[in-house]
């Protein structure tokens, strides 16, 4: 199975990063400062890529990128983590998304606004979106879970040399976040 | 003519939650009641822009503007009034033309100049309704209203310019911070990017005055507007002569060659003694009106711990069982007599599964020897002396849900065969008035108490008033949950399969706790030492009576018959395997005993007995008939009850009332 180790995932992020980054696209590396403290202000994004992170046993680092999605005349603010689960060793899609006013979308409107792909498909929509605590925020978000990714991940041919942003690539679009076609090209991966 | 006249883009708000999270921060830790204006930031986007926004966050608040990447700062105030009269009453038009006043002096001082994001301005009116969560709020992005620009060309784009291949170069070699506002000076050959302070009205016709355009509509944002008055305020010369500009738009490639190059003319020239100012956004509904949101969903602990829970509940109907009716649920209100161990672990059971309405009834005080195994109370609470395990329970619950509807009352259950002195009959009917009415008001009823006498008003009320009654006892190893014949008549005459081997029984014809029983209940307190008292039963059995009595109870609310739903009864175990009839959430059986002596349960189910002492048709009418003054005669006498329902005719026994010891009276009754 397609899984990836705690410190693969922060490997493949950094470098994920640098191609965003030479990209110039907009994805950010936030760390959680205080490992112990459930107060979800204390991250800061990582601007120094070359920190050490090889110590951190617990999973302490998530990518972030947002964006805003037109919908049905709503326009919408979302927030997409990706952050590392352990306990399915995959990476995991977390994402929050709020209206000009500030008011955040619940499941329902999740649904609605952000996932046209899945209006008819409500059994399979439940089956794959679901709400639950940050794992590193420790607050409730919105996540595509992530039981299937391994599997899903491992139906790629040859192995994918970079699962973090395979991943993105693969889960993304279900909620709205589409790569540009420049992560495509392997020269990056030399990054 | 009108064709001809420039429209601006007007700027949308777009506030992140933070913002109002940091809003009731401040207002609660800073200033309190000080409603003085603060200074803050926004900032906006020229990357692939959506709409026209303005965005405010949390670093709104900022002393120092730090902006997101590819965006650039927005220089504004926040007026955060004190009551929503004050919100309301505010004078709207001098508060913009006071805010105007002010980016004119800006203007005409040399600000601008130095710090060119003073043009993108704006401010937000609100109040912030802490309490609720709701926040009421108006942006307006103040800007002199100046004569009209008339468009002189049309609107073309960088990439149709010939010398497109030097703009960019001009445009890249310029600081992307100083990139909101500054100019780029052509001569024809050469193409150079210069701050807006170096600006020389003479070389007008070779300027293109370049902004960052958050626009993503074919008209330049608004905030052009102020830029248009700040040149010509400063260079009245510029009136009636031709001025290029240039919005610098990106795309997500971070190209420019879709920018917007307008030539524009303002041929009026502008009375600023007279001026007017614009600029307050219109509603969701483009009304001019002020916004509101409400933030409990992110802001409310209570809320958001209410979500949380209820997610446990929706991830079981989403995956496992999609009809699940959490609404149904959530609307049954349960009352529950007794608050011991029983009482404590139907309570966590219930707020669990998501119920909301709880009430708790008994009469007696925590104890030392209670919090181990009682679970909503602690050392603490035994400590104190006086505290009622009713109310602390009702307390303890709404702690660990503050959502939940919780209610205690300290109150004696009258128990057959317990005689109410002269002294304590108005009292005792008080009583009576006050369970009854809760009865009513409630959809179930535990039957949860330590005897087996203090059940019987319950269960005679519960009959009563149609509820449905869910029983648990608990004997040393044993333990019964039940749930009792429901009395509503059921106007279809249900169907149910015949099935062999099973002894099927309709919901309203099954038996009560009493149905089974040959007396009356008497004292079976009555000679007990002080530590019997205290319920003698391993600990476990309680935990297990009451989680089986919450989940009986919602299997039997999910079953479409509710209550009425049959049970049945195997005469062979094994070959009722698969049988029975399943609801939702599988069978619903009439009552669960079982023993941890061996770790078995049965399953056995009962009919109503015609002339059960609780719940048979002679008793339920004499109480209907009598009321009060029924219940007195039986508290005088529980043979009255034998009488009534001609039990007394059927005992071979002697016509003395039979103390049954609850442990003694499972373990016998498990045995048929």
């Amino acid at each position: 199975m397609a899984s990836l180790t705690w410190q693969e995932f922060l490997t493949q992020s950094r470098q994920f990063l640098r191609m965003s980054q030479h990209l110039n696209d907009k994805w950010e590396l936030y760390e959680k400062v205080m490992p112990f403290s459930r107060d979800s202000k204390s991250y800061r994004q990582i601007y120094n890529l070359n920190m050490s992170l090889q110590n951190q046993e617990e999973p302490n680092i998530f990518l972030k990128f947002s964006q805003k999605v037109r919908s049905k005349e709503d326009l919408i603010n979302v927030e997409y983590h990706i952050v590392y689960s352990v306990s399915y060793q995959v990476p995991m899609l977390y994402f929050q998304a709020h209206r000009s006013d500030g008011s955040l979308l619940d499941l329902e409107a999740t649904w609605r606004l952000l996932m046209l792909e899945f209006q008819s498909r409500r059994e399979e929509l439940l089956q794959m979106l679901t709400q639950q605590e940050h794992p590193v925020l420790f607050r409730p978000f919105m996540a595509l879970h992530p039981c299937r990714t391994a599997e899903v991940l491992d139906q790629f041919g040859q192995k994918s040399e970079n699962l973090v942003l395979t991943f993105i690539s693969l889960y993304g679009p279900h909620v709205q976040l589409q790569l540009s076609n420049g992560y495509g090209n392997s020269e990056l991966l030399k990054l | 003519m009108s064709e001809n006249l420039l429209q601006f883009a007007s700027f949308e708000s777009f506030v992140s939650p933070t913002f109002w999270h940091k809003l009731s921060e401040l207002k609660l830790d800073h200033d309190r009641l000080s409603d003085t204006k603060r200074s803050i930031s926004g900032y906006y986007i020229n990357r692939r822009a959506t709409g026209c926004l303005l965005e405010v966050d949390y670093t709104a608040y900022n002393s120092s503007t730090q902006c997101p990447k590819f965006s650039y700062p927005a220089v504004g105030t926040i007026y955060n009034k004190n009551t929503i009269e004050e919100f309301k009453e505010l004078d709207k038009l001098k508060l913009l033309a006071d805010e105007g006043e002010e980016l004119l002096s800006d203007i005409a001082s040399d600000a601008i100049a130095k710090d060119p994001s003073l043009l993108a301005r704006f401010f937000i009116l609100s109040f912030a309704d802490l309490k609720n969560h709701s926040y009421y709020y108006w942006f307006a992005f103040p800007c002199p209203l100046m004569p009209t620009l008339s468009l002189q060309n049309e609107v073309i784009k960088l990439k149709e310019l010939t010398q497109m291949t030097k703009f960019k170069e001009a445009l890249l070699s310029w600081p992307s911070e100083q990139q909101n506002f500054f100019l780029l000076y052509t001569n024809g050959n050469e193409v150079e990017a210069r701050s807006l302070s170096s600006l020389r009205p003479e070389d007008v016709d070779h300027y293109y005055f370049c902004f960052a355009d958050p626009s993503e509509y074919e008209h330049p944002a608004w905030l052009m507007r102020n830029y248009v008055a700040y040149l010509i305020q400063k260079n009245p010369s510029f009136v009636g002569k031709t001025l290029k500009f240039l919005g610098l738009r990106f795309n997500q490639q971070l190209e420019v060659d879709d920018s917007l190059i307008w030539h524009v003319q303002q041929t009026e020239p502008c009375d600023w003694s007279q001026i007017k100012f614009v600029g307050w956004e219109l509603n969701q509904k483009k009304k001019m009106g002020p916004r509101m949101v409400n933030m409990r969903d992110s802001m409310d602990s209570a809320k958001l711990a209410e979500n949380s829970m209820n997610l446990n509940l929706k991830l079981m109907k989403w995956r496992l069982v999609p009809d699940l009716d959490l609404d149904k649920i959530a609307q049954t209100k349960c009352l529950l007599f007794g608050a011991g161990t029983l009482g404590c672990g139907v309570a966590r059971n219930l707020l669990s599964w998501g119920f909301k309405t709880i009430t708790i009834m008994d009469s007696g005080k925590v104890s030392y020897c209670n919090p181990v195994r009682q679970s909503l109370y602690t050392h603490a609470d035994a400590a104190a002396g006086n505290l009622m395990k009713a109310t602390t329970a009702a307390k303890r619950l709404k702690e660990i849900n503050p959502n939940a509807e919780t209610k205690g009352y300290v109150i004696q259950i009258p128990m057959p065969g317990h005689t109410i002195g002269e002294s304590l009959i108005e009292q005792t009917k008080q009583d009576l008035s006050l369970i009854e009415e809760q009865v009513q008001a409630h959809d179930v009823i535990f039957l949860l108490t330590d005897s087996r006498e203090s059940r019987w008003l319950p269960t005679l009320l519960g009959a009563v008033h149609q509820k449905i009654v869910v029983n648990s006892a608990l004997g040393f190893d044993s333990y019964m949950v039940m749930r009792h014949g429901s009395t509503r008549y059921s106007m279809r005459d249900h169907k149910f399969e015949d099935i062999e081997g099973l002894k099927c029984i309709v919901g309203n014809q099954l038996g009560c706790y009493f149905c089974n029983d040959v007396t009356a209940p008497g004292n079976s307190l009555k000679d007990r030492t002080l530590d019997q008292q205290c319920t003698v039963t391993r600990p476990g059995v309680s935990n297990i009576a009451a989680s089986y009595a919450v989940e009986l109870l919602v299997s039997l609310l999910q079953h479409p018959q509710g209550d009425l739903a049959a049970a049945y009864y195997a005469h062979n175990r094994q070959e009722s395997v698969g049988k029975i009839p399943e609801g939702m959430l599988g069978i619903i059986p009439h009552s669960i005993r079982g023993l941890l002596w061996n770790y078995e349960n049965i399953l056995p189910a009962t009919q109503k007995f015609a002339q059960c002492i609780a719940c048979s048709e002679p008793i339920l009418s004499s109480f209907r008939k009598e009321g009060h003054a029924f219940l007195f005669k039986t508290f005088e006498t529980a043979k009255y009850l034998e009488d009534l329902t001609g039990i007394s005719e059927f005992k071979r026994l002697n016509s003395e009332i039979i103390d049954f010891d609850d442990a003694e009276f499972e373990m016998s009754d498990s045995d048929e």
